[in-house]
């Protein structure tokens, strides 16, 4: 049993927790994506539950677990409307973006557009073709689409 | 029993105007038509309590003797209806003032023991000045009221004329009887108010309002005089009652015009505090009487409505100048340097409103400048500071108000039916048409002139007398002997005798001097020049000036006769006629003839009346300031100057001639007499340029500093307050900029806000 | 403070350098326009060192196995939790947040939690994360959206989150098994072997009425959950001490569940009054 390092473990698994929670912070003040938002949100969730099971080893109680279970729980009930309501907004404005929604803004201030987004060097994936052999079937009609490669 | 209705009496006067102007006010709509009847019935009893109380005056003093060995004992009863103002422990007199008990040592008063109350009793005096002046209120007052029913007919105005008509009757009764400088000083602001409300009475029309603020902006200088000069007769008197009072513990407090007072020959203070004080009163009655250099304000309240301009600005308020230096007839006697100063603005006055009065074209500007002119008779007379003087002066101020009133009802009648016009030169020859307003003109046109046997022959030819007596005064004669001090009237009671020894003049400033031009040794060198000009030259002078003011009199009187009943019969478009009989007519409804009628016969009688019964100047001489040893010193026997008399008439026969040479029987609108005057006559036609001065000294630079206090109003103090305004705006404007509306920057200002709490109680647990 | 074999300022040159490089890595690493290689690389040499700094002022856990076991766990949860937010696709985050789930999971169970782990894993992994998911299909553009390449605020917030870690481990740091009176937090004052308790005195025993006095919990009353029947026991404690709040949570469920499903059917109508109010006045259907 680790009694005996009881405080050591303790601190370490509160510095995990902390780590996680900050992380979730920022990913929530950062990330333009509402899905990824809530993804940073249950991180901050499972930092929170990490140190509280961490308390709970500390102390002898069950007090962290319970409260766990209950994070548990409520998460859960916010991920389903909080999901509910992400596909509402995106049907309302088709996008998923936090930035989408400024109408809490002043009057005198614009709406905030998004300058110099950096544009994707895409470039397009080069499927892996087999030198045609033979001689091409004709062109078919009923065909919905034509295969351009293999 | 007696005393007792005598004083509900006195009180009565200025009461039932007063409660006419409150019912008036209160029921004045709904009686419409009617709206006179209130104010009417006030004044008219008051007019009926008036010659009451002057009846019963006249009874008190008693017949006038023949001879003079013994003086005229003073008349006076006083009714105090209720302690206005009381302050016990006020002050302590300083030592050696008049208000001092000289039975204190000086450490006593140091000490503390003479301590007075500041009390102002709502007194009312009743004496022959008083009555006079009452009778003058209120005779001309209701005739004027009648008359007004007559020219306000129809006017949106009706009830508020008539309010404040009744309003001004009340205020100029109680001016003329209250016993206390500082009532008096409330009621010469009243008064002015009420003068004010009625030259104003057309407020719509710009020039009216304009014309109302003058006046009332022109007395004012007079007002602040009148206010200084209360302020001195306090600190100099410790009362500002004019009658003697007994306070609890039986010590008399001697009035500035109380019986112990006149009777003490050092009762007054001369030298410079006197001078002051007499100076400022001057200067008050030439802001109320419309002297140099306060004149201005009259000929622009002609604007008015006529009736008013009757009443206020010819009989009765003007008046108040005249009679407040009447009153302070003592007080003036005392400082002859004064008195001089007084004749010389009142006979120059005279002669440059004639001058003025000669050129003008309005009717009733000619009436108005014809009011200075004989104002400043008055003044004239007044400054003469003998008794003669005096009375001469409230003769003159009687027919005045008689012949005056006649005179402006009578324009008033004219304008009223050529339908507003009152420029001579568009109308004329109107005796044909107006038959009764042309035969009562010329009666008070006459009596102005001083065509004997009118009233005002006979006034005009007292005050020649009293300056003819200053300017070559007679080696021997009545009014050098001086009655000593301790002399005194028979009639006062033991008491005041054995008291008024006590109270007098002694330390404080250098003693009066006699009336007749003896310099007092110590004065200031400005004094010296003033009492330096009390020379028999400066007389003279005065006096030529008068006899050439005479003469203008008559000419322009009856140049403006002339023009406006004489010659072809023309009348301007728009007048109000009603045929009758073939011929038109153009007579004013008898509403307005019959006040015309009425004041035509005392024009024409009361000057030889009051001449020959020399009822009047008795009358008055027992007034108690006109008993003041310094003035009953200067009384003469009532003699008829036979020289003075050819004088006048030769000078008023020399005017009307002039006057009928160039205007009787030609049209008014002709070639007149003043284009022979030249360059002169633009100057007397710009009234000297008077306006003009005031405009560039006065109103010009008080405009100027209106405005920079207005641009320091709007820009640097608006600009603060502002600029304090604005300072929210834009710390509001940079702090909106966060409301950027994207969430996560709200939630980043939210963590940020958290951290900085967690990282301070870090900080603070660290330890 | 009493303090114990830790010395703060040894490691507060640590901890601070550690705190810089968090930050500085996570604004190299968040999306933004500056996203070349050489920037990314740059970003995660400074994670590890910041996590280098941060595995240097841990605790020495006793043995080299469950050193290796914890590190080995919270690396995979804390290396996985960086990447789920710094991952430009939304997808990848997703699968990056299970990852990170599965080593939290580990920790939990290292702790003892056993229950817990596992429940992790159940609900987060199988259930949240596979909605997530779901929506992610229904609502994600083809190829990356313009606002999955930026971010808000990339340095203020790297900055906020790294003064916020730097704060907490730094208290942490100043932990200790006796605190002082003033803190009053219930501890255990020294390691003692725990009985296992036995099962029918279990309901009993978490009867016990919990006390917030400042002295020490007696040992007997001492929950060691790795001891047998975690499970049964965690159980009694919920559906004994805490058995209305476990009620409600199920109604907060119930609520839940009906709320989302009466919030669609809601848009649901507003989409199809929106369709067919185009179609003519006289249909049904509320306005948008």
């Amino acid at each position: 049993m680790n009694t005996v390092q009881s405080l050591p473990l303790l601190q370490n698994a509160l510095t995990v927790g902390a780590i996680l929670f900050s992380l979730g912070l920022v990913g929530i003040l950062t990330r333009r994506n509402l899905i990824v938002m809530f993804l940073a949100a249950e991180m901050m969730l499972q930092g929170i539950s990490v140190s509280l099971v961490a308390w709970s080893r500390f102390h002898g109680d069950w007090g962290g677990h319970v409260l766990v279970i209950f994070v548990l729980t409520v998460a859960a009930c916010e991920a389903a409307v909080a999901l509910v309501f992400v596909l509402q907004a995106f049907s309302r404005t088709g996008r998923l973006d936090a930035a989408a929604w400024q109408s809490l803004r002043e009057a005198t201030i614009t709406r905030t557009v998004d300058q110099e987004v950096p544009s994707i060097d895409t470039v397009p994936y080069r499927f892996p073709t087999l030198t045609p052999a033979g001689v091409l079937p004709p062109p078919d009609d009923n065909e919905p689409f034509e295969r351009r490669h293999v | 029993m007696q005393e007792f209705s005598l004083s509900t009496l006195l009180v009565l006067v200025p009461l039932l105007p007063l409660l006419g102007a409150i019912f008036t006010v209160l029921l004045g709509r709904t009686l419409g038509a009617k709206a006179h009847l209130p104010a009417m019935l006030g004044i008219a009893g008051a007019a009926v309590v008036a010659i009451t109380l002057l009846a019963a005056t006249a009874r008190d003093v008693g017949p006038a003797r023949g001879d003079h060995a013994e003086p005229v004992r003073p008349v006076e009863m006083i009714s105090t209806l209720w302690q206005w103002a009381s302050f016990e422990s006020a002050y302590t007199p300083p030592a050696g003032s008049p208000a001092a008990d000289p039975r204190l040592t000086p450490a006593d008063l140091v000490a503390g023991k003479d301590v007075r109350a500041f009390s102002i009793p709502v007194a009312l005096r009743l004496d022959p000045l008083t009555a006079t002046m009452l009778t003058i209120i209120t005779c001309v007052g209701l005739l004027v009221a009648i008359y007004s029913t007559g020219y306000m007919h129809g006017d949106p105005g009706y009830p508020r004329f008539f309010a404040l008509v009744a309003m001004f009757v009340f205020s100029m009764s109680m001016l003329v009887a209250a016993s206390n400088f500082l009532l008096v000083y409330v009621f010469w602001e009243a008064v002015g108010a009420c003068s004010y409300l009625l030259i104003g009475f057309w407020f719509t029309k710009p020039q009216a309002a304009r014309a109302a603020k003058k006046a009332f902006l022109v007395n004012r200088v007079g007002d602040f005089g009148l206010a200084i000069a209360v302020f001195l007769l306090w600190m100099t008197y410790g009362t500002l009652d004019f009658h003697d009072t007994i306070s609890a513990d039986g010590v008399i407090m001697p009035g500035i015009l109380g019986q112990t007072r006149l009777a003490d020959a050092a009762g007054y203070v001369g030298g410079a505090i006197g001078t002051a004080i007499c100076l400022l009163l001057l200067l008050a009655a030439c802001g109320k009487s419309a002297q140099l250099p306060l004149h201005v304000w009259l000929p622009d309240a002609m604007e008015g409505p006529t009736p008013a301009s009757a009443l206020i600005h010819a009989a009765t308020m003007v008046t108040a100048g005249i009679y407040l230096i009447t009153r302070s007839a003592p007080l003036f006697a005392a400082c002859p340097g004064a008195l001089t100063l007084v004749s010389i603005i009142g006979a120059t006055t005279a002669l440059v409103a004639a001058l003025i009065g000669t050129v003008q074209n309005d009717l009733k500007r000619v009436l108005a400048y014809s009011t200075i002119s004989q104002l400043g008779y008055m003044f004239a007379s007044l400054g003469t500071g003998t008794l003669l003087g005096f009375t001469a002066a409230i003769f003159h101020l009687l027919t005045h108000a008689c012949f005056k009133a006649l005179l402006f009802l009578g324009a008033g009648s004219v304008m009223h039916s050529m339908g507003g016009v009152i420029d001579m030169r568009r109308f004329g020859g109107l005796r044909r048409v107006m038959p009764i307003t042309a035969a009562t003109f010329l009666v008070g046109a006459s009596a102005l002139a001083g065509v004997a046997p009118f009233a005002g022959f006979f006034s005009k030819d007292e005050i020649l007398a009293a300056l003819h007596s200053k300017a070559w005064p007679e080696p021997h004669g009545g009014h050098h002997a001086s009655i000593p001090s301790a002399a005194l009237p028979p009639s006062l009671p033991p008491t005041f005798q054995g008291a008024a020894s006590h109270f007098h003049a002694s330390s404080f400033s250098p003693t009066a001097s006699a009336p007749d031009g003896s310099m007092a040794p110590e004065s200031t060198s400005s004094l010296n020049a003033l009492d330096s000009l009390n020379r028999p030259e400066t007389w003279q002078v005065l006096f030529w000036m008068s006899l050439v003011t005479a003469g203008l009199t008559a000419f322009y009187t009856f140049r403006a006769v002339f023009m406006t009943f004489t010659g072809p019969t023309r009348v301007p478009d728009g007048a109000h006629g009603h045929g009758h009989d073939g011929h038109e007519s153009y007579e004013s409804p008898s509403a307005m003839t019959l006040p015309l009628m009425i004041l035509a016969v005392p024009s024409a009688m009361i000057g030889w009346l009051l001449f020959s019964t020399n009822w009047l100047a008795h009358f008055l001489s027992a007034t108690p300031s006109l008993t003041a040893t310094s003035v009953a010193a200067t009384a003469t026997p009532h003699v008829f100057h036979i020289n003075l008399a050819i004088q006048g008439t030769l000078a008023a026969a020399i005017g009307i001639v002039v006057a009928a040479i160039g205007h009787l029987g030609r049209r008014s609108d002709g070639p007149q007499l003043e284009r022979f005057l030249g360059p002169v006559q633009t100057l007397f036609a710009n009234t000297f340029y008077f306006d003009q001065i005031y405009a560039a000294l006065v109103v010009r630079p008080l405009e100027g500093l209106a405005l920079v206090a207005a641009l320091f109003d709007r820009y640097v103090i608006d600009g603060a307050v502002d600029a304090i305004a604005a300072a929210p705006l834009a710390l509001g404007g940079i702090v909106r900029r966060s409301q950027s509306g994207l969430l996560q920057r709200y939630a980043l200002a939210g963590v940020m806000g958290v951290l900085a709490i967690v990282v301070l109680l870090a900080w603070q647990l660290r330890g | 403070m009493s303090p114990l074999a830790f010395d703060p300022f040894a490691s507060g040159t640590l901890l601070a350098g550690g705190v810089m490089a968090t930050a500085a890595s996570l604004w190299l690493l968040l999306p933004s326009g500056r996203e070349t290689g050489a920037v990314r690389w740059l970003g995660g040499l400074l994670g590890l060192v910041a996590l280098a700094a941060f595995i240097a002022t841990g605790r020495r856990l006793g043995g080299l196995g469950e050193e290796a076991v914890f590190l080995i766990v919270s690396l995979v949860a804390v290396l996985s939790a960086a990447a789920t937010i710094v991952s430009r696709s939304p997808v990848y985050a997703a699968i990056w947040f299970a990852l990170s789930l599965a080593g939290v999971a580990g920790v939990l169970l290292v702790l003892g939690a056993q229950f817990l782990g596992v429940a992790t894993i159940v609900v987060y992994a199988g259930a949240i994360l596979v909605m997530f998911l779901f929506v992610l299909m229904l609502a994600q553009p083809a190829g990356l959206a313009p606002y999955d390449r930026v971010s808000n605020e990339p340095f203020l917030s790297a900055v906020a989150g790294a003064v916020l870690l730097g704060v907490l481990s730094l208290s942490i740091g100043r932990l200790s098994a006796s605190p002082a009176a003033c803190c009053g937090v219930p501890s255990r004052t020294a390691a003692t072997p725990i009985a296992p308790l036995q099962p029918g005195a279990a309901v009993s025993e978490n009867r016990v009425p919990e006390t917030a006095a400042p002295a020490s919990r007696a040992p007997e009353t001492a929950v060691d959950p790795l001891a047998d029947n975690h499970v049964a026991r965690l159980g009694g404690e919920l559906f004994g001490r805490h058995l209305v709040a476990v009620e409600a949570a199920g109604v907060l469920l119930l609520v839940a569940l009906i709320g989302a499903i009466a919030v669609v059917s809601r848009g649901e109508a507003a989409h199809a009054g929106v369709a067919t109010s185009t179609a003519g006045p006289a249909a049904g259907g509320r306005a948008v």
